[in-house]
């Protein structure tokens, strides 16, 4: 079993620090929290330049060759709705060290995102939701089938699909958090690689709190067969418990200083 | 093999039409792939498709029996490549080889020296399982049908390596009730070759001069219904040979290619003529990989004591460790008056012990107690090797009565056994002996 | 229908690592392959074979070995004899001497042997230590001294004294830092991390993982080697890509199928041909298994085994 691969979700414009220097093209914040995360564990990066409707492209490129120029060819994954923008990052991405994850698919609206992910032979993220929360896991598994066809029509190996089963809020939707991680167990019994934003779960909840949370749903998560998340990866403590979960699973080989590797 | 739910659904029909009960293709390919439901409950899974299942779930290397009666043995069906994954199932079977180009001489010393090395290793009798008899074209069919009727009834399997198809009939009529391997199909003759393998109910050895021709030809005898069948790593050089063995054996177990899943046969005679100790190395590098019966120009107590053991050590269960029968070994010619050491039955602990010991040149008598097969501390852990258990195995074996020696070295790692031995077995004086089998040379030469 | 195998390339590598200087240098490791799958990937680095001689000179061979040494009078002129003979890519001296329990030869008696060899012959030098793991430290640390600059293998730091070593041969002298784990694989990994985060290079260390004579345990030997590889080739942990060196001799040329003399055992027959067929089998095991070189005893297990491999790369 590989390892399990944490994505880096602190390249985003939900981070006003992050979006100003989107704006401004100004490198130094940027480069700053990539290697935060890079140092604390992270295998890819995401970056969430948000729709970036005007200059989508130019953005994507020149955070594409900032981060793969100064990171040795870091792996990313290129999250916007600008379409275009995907392409033109691709365009510039240097495959060394893993293919470019396009970020994200559904099978409602966005569902041509992983026609751009086959055509430019990049990973996908395909999240099993249409519109509105599912209903139960049948309706998940519906959506997964859709788009696992969708996907393998247009020539993409099953494992370049990963799965999204959308994490949902303990606060509110408490009672649907077992589906979830059932629903994870299902892609992993169909041989299907998956990943999401993990750390909704514990939106709304107190700072303190949230690691926690994070690392005990991760741990869950993994046991069900999870094979990815985007997370906080200077969350020590969620770290911690994905290195530890990659020993239990045999996907890293333990040694006495495995925390510090 | 297990099919995983994405194998089968790529296969299904894609429809939805929830005829089965499941919501969806998936969910019912996800259910197919747990045993919860059957593939009968689709109305729309294709032949093909069902067939196509069907092979996937057979087994990814045929088991194929050779021999008969004492003599039979299996090759193959082996389910991983490394055996930590689980473990190995069938171990590699060794051949001398035999031509009918060799005068009398030389067969019968071959003979005599096949008889000679046979002897038992931890349970195991370890001799050369197997004869290669090759059929040489210039010394002629009478010649070679002579030579299959001495090597027969030696109590070993044949392989009767003979691509001629008359002269293979012949030597087939002696010696088919052994059931011998009839080592002789190729590109051209394989049709007749099959048939007279079928007709005497034995195993099929197939050549090719190449992978590409090895695999088209084993391809058409599973055509012709024939899977009976093993294959020849090409012979051209060692490169070639290792080539095929683990080429083909990574596309059965790995890749699911059912072409490739028959037990390999891998002629080190022919790759390193002459030269006994590069076979030697070669007999080892194919055990370690992939090879199911290797055969080579000679295999004396040189060769066969290392070979051997490496043999039983990686065909060894990870999951069940290697056990020695308890009981008492007198070392360097020990008797009743020679001083006593005990340990476990854990069969590594034996040899590194036993060799120790044997190194120091003292006599003794090794008493090896019956511990499970584990290890000093963790028998003693698991209470296998305790004060209790070793004074109730020198009881039930009567020590006592055999040995007159009263010092007992007891492994330093459970010294702590020294007080309640001595309260448990009167008599004796108990010693406690180095925490490490290396250090037991001096400790013995010490306490002369 | 041609046969096609999937390749079992794997897109990480085993570190490449250079033993010695000059013409006589050798490179271990490169490859993104199992042993010997030369059909997945070309392997550019094939196998390096050494042969052992040790401190106690012609006195301490085994008997079929001693003949092939005549005329020598000293460790050096074993050396350069040694290093004549056909296969070898390196000569490693043992210097099982310096142990305290054994003869306890002082650290700097040993050196000045080290010293002499290293200046006699081209060879890649790897030196081995006598097992006594303060001792190996202090003898380390002078031989990296007196080799300076021969980038000579240090064999084999260990969980108790990487510290010194690593300081010593590795930091101090950039010498090439073998990291000793007898058959524990956790540990083989530990020890690699320890040795790079007190700051030796990754690339410069090599691993000794173990080896048992055949029949002696191996299954261990052989799990160990197939689990280190897969996680440096499958999964890629760059903690465990250093190449492997395995000292064969020391552990073959003690069992007793090589020792039991031919009177003591008649139907076994010659020793000498037991003692390179447990030798040359065992060494055929481990590099089937993943070590990267060899460390033999008797030239013809060295010839042999150099042209296994030759046959097979």
């Amino acid at each position: 079993m590989a390892k399990f691969v944490a994505i880096g979700e602190r390249l985003s414009t939900t981070a006003p620090i992050i979006n100003k220097a989107f704006t401004e093209r100004d490198p130094e914040p940027i480069l700053k929290r990539a290697e935060q995360q890079l140092k604390a564990g992270a295998t890819y990066l995401d970056v969430n330049i948000g729709p970036a409707e005007s200059d989508g492209e130019d953005l994507m490129k020149w955070a594409v060759e900032l981060l793969q120029g100064n990171f040795d060819n870091v792996p990313l994954a290129l999250d916007t709705s600008n379409k275009k923008a995907i392409e033109a990052g691709i365009a510039v991405y240097n495959r060394a060290k893993g293919k470019p994850i396009v970020n994200s698919a559904d099978a409602a609206g966005r569902i041509e995102y992983l026609d751009l992910a086959a055509a430019n032979d990049a990973i996908c993220i395909a999240l099993c939701n249409g519109e509105g929360i599912a209903k139960d896991n049948d309706e998940r598994m519906g959506y997964c089938q859709l788009l696992l066809e969708r996907g393998l029509e247009h020539g993409m190996e099953a494992e370049d699909i990963w799965f999204d089963p959308l994490f949902l809020v303990v606060k509110g939707m408490q009672d649907k958090q077992m589906q979830v991680l059932e629903c994870i167990k299902m892609f992993s019994d169909m041989g299907l690689n998956s990943t999401g934003g993990l750390s909704n779960n514990s939106n709304g909840m107190p700072k303190a709190i949230r690691p926690i949370m994070d690392s005990a749903l991760v741990a869950m998560a993994m046991m069900q067969g999870l094979t990815s998340a985007i997370v906080n990866p200077n969350d020590l403590r969620l770290m911690e418990t994905i290195k530890s979960c990659d020993v239990f699973k045999g996907n890293t080989l333990y040694a006495d200083s495995y925390l510090e590797i | 093999m297990a099919l995983k739910g994405l194998d089968i659904f790529k296969l299904s029909p894609k429809k939805n039409c929830k005829e089965c009960g499941s919501p969806t293709c998936m969910a019912f390919s996800m259910k197919v792939a747990q045993g919860a439901v059957s593939l009968d409950a689709c109305p729309y899974f294709s032949e093909e498709a069902k067939a196509a299942m069907s092979e996937a779930t057979a087994p990814p290397m045929k088991t194929i029996k050779v021999g008969t009666g004492d003599t039979e043995m299996t090759l193959g069906g082996e389910t991983v490549l490394f055996r930590h994954e689980k473990t190995f199932v069938s171990k590699t079977r060794y051949a001398v080889d035999l031509c009918s180009s060799m005068d009398d001489a030389l067969i019968d010393a071959r003979l005599e020296e096949l008889k000679h090395v046979d002897y038992d290793r931890i349970g195991e009798r370890m001799y050369v399982e197997m004869i290669d008899v090759e059929y040489d074209p210039a010394s002629g069919a009478d010649k070679y049908v002579e030579l299959v009727k001495k090597a027969d009834g030696h109590g070993r399997v044949l392989i009767l390596d003979c691509q001629d198809v008359e002269v293979a009939k012949a030597a087939l009529e002696i010696c088919k009730a052994s059931k011998p391997i009839l080592n002789g199909a190729n590109p051209s003759n394989y049709e007749e070759m099959s048939k007279i393998a079928t007709e005497a109910g034995v195993a099929l050895g197939v050549r090719g001069a190449n992978e590409d021709e090895l695999y088209d030809t084993l391809a058409a005898l599973e055509k012709l219904g024939n899977k009976n069948l093993l294959f020849n790593a090409c012979e051209g050089s060692a490169k070639a040979a290792f080539a095929t063995a683990v080429q083909f054996r990574k596309a059965a177990i790995k890749d699911s290619n059912r072409t490739c899943g028959y037990p390999s046969i891998v002629n080190v005679s022919k790759i390193a003529k002459g030269d006994w100790h590069l076979q030697a190395a070669l007999l080892s590098l194919f055990t370690v990989k992939y090879g199911s019966i290797v055969i080579a120009e000679h295999i004396g107590y040189a060769e066969a004591l290392p070979l051997y053991g490496l043999r039983q050590n990686v065909f060894t269960d990870p999951q069940k460790p290697m056990k020695v029968a308890p009981g008492v070994y007198p070392i360097n010619g020990g008797d009743e008056n020679s001083i006593c050491l005990t340990t476990v039955d854990f069969a590594l602990t034996y040899f590194v012990v036993s060799g120790e010991l044997e190194r120091s040149g003292v006599p003794c008598n090794l008493i090896i107690n019956d511990a499970g097969g584990l290890s000093v501390l963790t028998s003693w852990a698991a209470g296998k090797f305790s004060s209790t258990s070793i004074a109730n195995f020198f009881k039930e074996q009567d020590i006592e009565g055999k040995i007159k020696c009263r010092k007992l070295c007891i492994p330093g790692k459970v010294a702590v056994l020294k007080g309640e031995l001595e309260a448990k077995m009167p008599g004796w004086e108990i010693i406690v002996a180095p925490r490490e089998a290396v250090q037991l040379v001096k400790f013995l030469k010490d306490m002369q | 229908m041609p046969f096609t195998a999937k390749s079992g390339k794997f897109s990480a590598n085993i570190n490449t690592l250079t033993m010695g200087t000059g013409d006589k240098a050798i490179v271990l490791g490169g490859e993104n392959v199992l042993p010997f799958y030369t059909f997945d990937a070309e392997i550019e680095n094939a196998p390096k074979v050494g042969i052992e001689i040790t401190d106690g000179g012609l006195e301490a061979e085994p008997e079929c070995v001693k003949k092939y040494y005549e005329g020598c009078s000293t460790v050096v002129d074993m050396a350069k004899k040694a290093a004549t003979f056909e296969g070898v890519d390196f000569l490693s001296i043992h210097l099982e001497g310096g142990d305290p329990n054994g003869e306890n030869k002082p650290t700097d008696e040993l050196i000045n042997i080290v010293k002499e060899v290293a200046d006699a012959v081209d060879l890649p030098i790897v030196v081995c230590g006598c097992k006594n793991v303060e001792k190996d430290a202090e003898i380390f640390a002078k031989a990296s001294e007196v080799l300076n600059g021969k980038n000579a293998v240090m064999l084999a730091a260990k969980e108790e004294n990487y510290k010194n070593v690593g300081a010593s041969a590795g930091l101090a002298y950039k010498q090439i830092v073998g990291a000793e784990s007898a058959d524990d694989i956790n540990l083989a990994k530990q020890l690699n991390v320890l040795l790079t985060q007190l700051g030796v290079d990754a690339k410069s260390i090599v691993m000794n993982v173990g080896t048992a004579a055949a029949g002696y345990g191996y299954e261990y030997v052989v799990s160990t080697m197939d689990r280190i590889k897969a996680a440096a080739l499958q999964q890629g942990d760059a903690t465990l890509q250093m190449p492997i060196i395995t000292p064969v001799a020391s552990e073959t040329w003690g069992v007793k199928e090589s020792v039991a003399t031919e009177e003591d055992m008649p139907e076994w027959g010659p020793t000498e041909e037991r003692g390179i067929d447990m030798e040359v089998e065992t060494a055929a095991a481990d590099l089937a298994s993943g070590s990267n070189a060899v460390i033999l005893k008797h030239p013809v297990s060295v010839a042999t085994i150099s042209k296994m491999i030759k046959a097979l790369v």
